[in-house]
């Protein structure tokens, strides 16, 4: 399968928020009740379209374990875009996204595009956290923000595009250096004629076409 | 300590050790008191070239000096040059040349590492060194690091992991341009790996796979030297029991970048005509067992299938294929590419399907299969490769029902083709040829055509053989049978008894033809009831008790002679309960058994392994019990049913049965109920839409009578309005009666007129006729009068036309004057009106004059009576009353 551009995300967040869960809803499209323990990283990938290309995404969902946090670090580097999950049932995810944002900025790219996630909005009665309140914590840090539900599916799509439509507008804007694959892009295997277009950054491109 | 005492102390001469310790010492003493980089930089020097050959006191003496110039030195590269050499002579436990072979040291590299790394920040040191692009840093910090992990794998491991981007800067070593750097990052990397699945992920992450195959592509693929095997080592590492990784190793579609490496080059063949070398041997295999890691059996099953999937769209698995039919290949890789054909159709329809498609490039050609079961029989093969050819076999027949029915129709009389061989032929001539082996291989690939498959159970209890001339074909079954009695080898007769009863299990059509010839289960009751304790007597005693067992299981009671019940009390009369489950029991415990039941490959070095078949492995664990409790059962025996593993299992089918029925019905109510209340919606809804389209109909009749469209929004006013038009349409229509009526009457007046005249004229002509000789004058005159009239009538009915025209137009005159008669009205009720006000307001005024008069009276008789004359006012008065007077009339 082509594609014009491969993204790299990962899912961060405390343990329990519904990270390997929001994974699941997108790219199998089925919840799974029972909370099971992610082991170190899990690897997940599907295809979307944006302005009607091809993008792959490569998605690594991490452990929200502190135990882990040594391992999940390694891979900040290499991701354009980060999920970064609360859960709106508790509070105390949400106090912790302070801690998770500065992990991030420190062992990423400058450039990664985070997206703050209130994850369990179908849970409106168990609410601890108000909207408003994420909202202005995004705007305060720069981020995007959004309030999802793994279980229901409400949003889960629009995270994951919206997030890839930030970084695909950063792109085209020139801010990444598309042809460092250590930002998490790449560029798709230019099979088809149409794809050459597609060079934004001049005249690269060379990593991902010389495949097979 | 002791331990290197003793090493100090040992075979080494005494004079040579103490003056190398000597040297060691004032070194180490120099390079720490020292204040000159010079002076360290050769003191590290010195204890560099002396580190081989003293390794032990370098070792213990030197270490944290050589730290504190790992710490303080950096800047120059040199001295950290010979201080990394030195770290890594001592740690590694490579005989060099020098060593004059002390095999005791080998623990040592070991022990040094440990001390080494009990400071995690050693290590965080040595990585922050990579950053450093000098080649004296950098390489000397790749092989250290080598060493380290390799002496004490899991601690360095766990340390790399916790040390910030410690992972991503060795991965960054791949991308150096330095060739010699690229390859002992490799190795380690290829340390680093092992066995850790974090690691392994992370590394992945760095986009490892994109790079290795670079390497391995650039590197001349299988044709590349010993790099190529480190690239593909570090690729299994990375994929080998780690699904995450698999998994993105096909969502990044790499697997699709292997297929390259599998297209053989005809021209290299042709080159070297002494056949592969070695290296490209061993590439091969990694490459292949690659494969196999992405599709074994052992890995959950959808991922799995999805590689299988992507091995066959992409051509992976015809190139495969065709290295399979192609000339020259070495007989061990020909091996692996069958164990991987095995692995990548395994299960998998489509790949099946197209595997039986296969031809080999033979004359005729021949199906892949066919050829493949010639290697399998034929006892010149090497053994490896027969039983990867039944691998293979099996792995072709697995979830296969349409592939199980060709290979028994080939065995069927009817599909008969004398000239071509089949794989039915070779099976069973296999199978009773004189070698063990081939008789092994073709029983359990049979059993894998019939297995979990009562079809093909029964339709191989239709195949007849040919024997000697002049006697009866005998029926397959049979001849097992006889074969078995008849001795033989221990492996001919434990595949016998697999086929069995793997043939007998769950088919009691074939249990009955087994029991019909009576010689059968005498035979197996001699052997289970035999007492030799060779081990692999024991195995066929065990598998003999197993298949009556399974005869009493699957018994429909159709034999008289062996009966459910006959065989229990057989079995209980003759063997002894006891006797029966042990020797039932020791089958399971048999050392071969576990071997087999671990996975599908077959995995045997050597012919004497061959025992048991994976598959039956798995039947023989599914009915053992079943077995036992038939036998042991103190029930009634006729209570079980004819392939029925027994009572408690009908008993929960059965409460199974009943829950799921109790649960349909409640569904199939909800059902009713919901089936019921919709179409009571409906009915509603029908109703509904009668009542709009009844109300439709009639709009759109009104709307065709009105003519024109009302306009929407007034849907009460167009209906006064043509209420009012209705009226007034009658109140036309009665004026026109009126109208017709008055016409009638005036037309009726003049033809009275005209019939009085004519009755006149006729009386006259009457009373004229006697006087005959003036009635032609009078005739005439009558006639001309006639005519007279006539005109007289005809002018009349002009005038009548035009008196109707009159009429009409003095109708119109009327209405127009009604009309203004009706303003006129109008105006004079307004007129009325104001005359009234005026008349009220005159009224008033008369009122307010006739005090100022009777005012003025009193006012003028006191002015008489106080003697003044007042006469002037007088005529005023009366033009006063003269004005309003006026008026008055006006107003009329």
């Amino acid at each position: 399968m082509s594609y014009a551009y491969l993204f790299k995300y990962i899912i961060i967040g405390d343990t329990g928020v519904g990270k390997s869960c929001l994974l699941l809803q997108f790219t199998d499209k089925r919840f799974q009740p029972v909370h099971d323990l992610t082991i170190g990283v899990e690897f997940g990938a599907r295809m979307i379209t944006i302005d009607g290309k091809q993008i792959k995404l490569q998605i690594w969902d991490t452990a929200g374990q502190e135990s882990f946090r040594s391992i999940t670090r390694s891979y900040y580097r290499g991701a354009a875009g980060a999920l970064l999950v609360y859960d709106i049932t508790r509070r105390d995810t949400f106090n912790h996204l302070t801690t998770w944002l500065e992990d991030a900025r420190q062992h990423s790219n400058s450039n990664m595009v985070i997206m703050l996630i209130g994850n369990k909005s179908d849970l409106e009665a168990r609410r601890e956290v108000k909207k408003e309140e994420g909202e202005a914590f995004a705007r305060e840090h720069g981020l995007i923000f959004m309030e999802t539900s793994a279980k229901t599916a409400a949003n889960v799509e629009e995270a994951f595009i919206n997030t890839a439509k930030e970084i695909y507008q950063k792109i085209q804007d020139g801010v990444f250096d598309i042809n460092n694959e250590a930002n998490g892009i790449k560029i798709g295997p230019q099979h088809s004629p149409a794809n050459q277009s597609l060079n934004v950054g001049g005249s690269g491109g060379n990593q991902g076409g010389n495949c097979c | 300590m002791d331990y290197f005492r003793n090493m100090l102390g040992a075979p080494q001469g005494e004079t040579q050790a103490t003056s190398g310790a000597d040297t060691v010492e004032r070194l180490c003493e120099r390079v720490s008191s020292s204040t000159l980089l010079d002076d360290r930089r050769d003191a590290v020097r010195a204890l560099k070239a002396l580190s081989k050959k003293f390794r032990v006191e370098v070792g213990t003496q030197a270490m944290d000096i050589l730290l504190n110039v790992l710490e303080q030195d950096r800047n120059d590269a040199e001295i950290i040059s010979y201080a990394l050499d030195t770290f890594y002579h001592v740690m590694s436990n490579e005989p060099t040349d020098e060593d004059d072979a002390t095999p005791v040291n080998t623990d040592l590299g070991c022990q040094f590492t440990e001390i080494y790394i009990k400071r995690p920040e050693n290590v965080s040191l040595l990585l922050s060194f990579l950053e450093e692009y000098d080649f004296h840093v950098r390489w000397p910090t790749v092989k250290l690091l080598t060493v380290l992990l390799s002496n004490k794998q899991k601690e360095l491991q766990e340390i790399i992991l916790v040390v910030p981007m410690g992972v991503s800067r060795l991965m960054d070593l791949l991308s150096d341009s330095r060739e010699i750097i690229r390859n002992d990052a490799l190795l380690l990397l290829n340390q680093l790996t092992k066995g850790h699945g974090n690691i392994q992920k992370i590394v992945a992450f760095e986009n490892a796979f994109e790079r290795i195959i670079d390497i391995i592509r650039d590197e001349g693929a299988t044709d590349g030297g010993i790099v190529v095997e480190d690239c593909l080592l570090l690729l299994q590492n990375l994929l080998r029991n780690n699904t995450s990784n698999q998994n993105f190793f096909k969502e990044g579609s790499y697997i699709q970048k292997l297929k390259p490496f599998f297209q053989l080059d005809d021209e290299y063949a042709a080159s070297r005509q002494g056949g592969w070398s070695a290296q490209k041997v061993t590439n091969m295999h990694l490459m292949l067992q690659l494969v196999r890691t992405l599709v074994s059996p052992n890995n959950p099953q959808n991922q799995t299938v999805a590689c299988q999937k992507v091995m066959n769209h992409c051509g992976l698995l015809q190139d495969l294929c065709s290295i399979l039919m192609a000339t020259g290949v070495p007989a061990d890789v020909l091996t692996e590419t069958i164990n991987t054909v095995s692995e990548v159709i395994r299960g998998s329809q489509p790949n099946q399907e197209y595997f039986a498609s296969v031809l080999a490039p033979s004359n005729p050609p021949r199906p892949a299969i066919v050829v493949l079961l010639m290697s399998m029989v034929n006892e010149k093969q090497p053994f490896v490769l027969r039983c990867a050819v039944l691998y293979c076999f099996q792995s072709f027949l697995y979830k296969n029902e349409v592939g199980q029915s060709q290979i028994i129709q080939t065995l069927l009389p009817t599909a008969a083709d004398a000239n071509s061989i089949t794989a039915g032929q070779l099976l069973c001539g296999g199978l009773f040829n004189v070698d063990p082996l081939s008789n092994w291989f073709s029983a359990v690939a049979l059993l894998h055509a019939i297995v979990e498959n009562p079809t093909q159970k029964e339709q191989l209890l239709r195949v007849q053989l040919a024997t000697s001339l002049g006697n009866p074909p005998v029926s397959l079954l049979q001849q097992c049978c006889n074969m078995l009695s008849q001795g033989g080898k221990v492996q001919t007769k434990i595949a016998l008894l697999m086929i069995l009863c793997g043939w007998l299990a769950d088919c009691p059509i074939a249990v009955s033809h087994f029991l019909s010839n009576t010689a059968n289960v005498p035979y197996l009751i001699s052997q289970v009831s035999s007492s030799e304790a060779d081990d692999h007597e024991v195995i066929v005693q065990g598998l003999c008790a197993f298949l009556l067992g399974i005869c009493m299981l699957y018994n429909n009671d159709a034999t008289e002679a062996f009966t459910k019940s006959a065989l229990k009390q057989v079995i209980q009369n003759r063997i002894g309960l006891e006797s029966f489950t042990d020797k039932l029991t020791q089958v399971a415990q048999n050392e071969n058994y576990t071997r087999a039941a671990k996975k599908p490959h077959l995995y045997h070095k050597h012919p004497n392994e061959i025992v048991f078949d994976y598959e039956f492995t798995r039947l023989f664990k599914m009915l053992e019990n079943e077995v036992l409790k038939a036998v042991s059962g103190t029930g009634s025996v006729n209570g079980r049913l004819p392939g029925g593993p027994g009572i408690d299992h009908y008993k929960a089918l059965l409460k199974e049965q009943e829950d799921q029925v109790l649960a349909l019905r409640k569904n199939l109510e909800e059902m009713q109920a919901f089936s019921s209340s919709s179409e009571r919606t409906v009915s509603e809804l029908k109703v509904q839409v009668q009542q709009l389209k009844d109300q439709n109909a009639l709009l759109k009749a009104q709307k065709a009578t009105q003519g024109t469209p009302p306009p929407a929004g007034t849907n009460s006013s167009p209906s006064e309005e043509v209420e009012t038009l209705r009226r007034e349409l009658d109140a036309m229509r009665l004026q026109l009666q009126n109208k017709d009526a008055q016409l009638v009457s005036m037309t009726s007046k003049e033809n009275n007129v005209n019939t009085a005249e004519s009755s006149k004229i006729q009386d006259g002509l009457n009373t004229e006729k006697p006087q005959e000789p003036d009635s032609a004058v009078r005739l005439q005159e009558a006639e001309s009068k006639l005519a007279s009239i006539t005109s007289e009538r005809d002018s009349l009915n002009e005038r009548l036309i035009k008196a109707n025209e009159e009429n009409l137009k003095l109708a119109n005159g009327k209405r127009v004057i009604e009309d203004e008669k009706a303003g006129l009205a109008k105006e004079h009720q307004e007129l009325k009106e104001e005359m009234e006000t005026l008349k009220k307001e005159q009224d008033d005024l008369l009122v307010l004059l006739a005090d100022q008069d009777a005012k003025i009276e009193s006012y003028k008789n006191r002015l008489k009576d106080l003697g003044q004359q007042v006469d002037d006012d007088d005529d005023d008065d009366d033009d006063l009353e003269e004005d309003e007077d006026n008026d008055g009339a006006d107003a009329d």
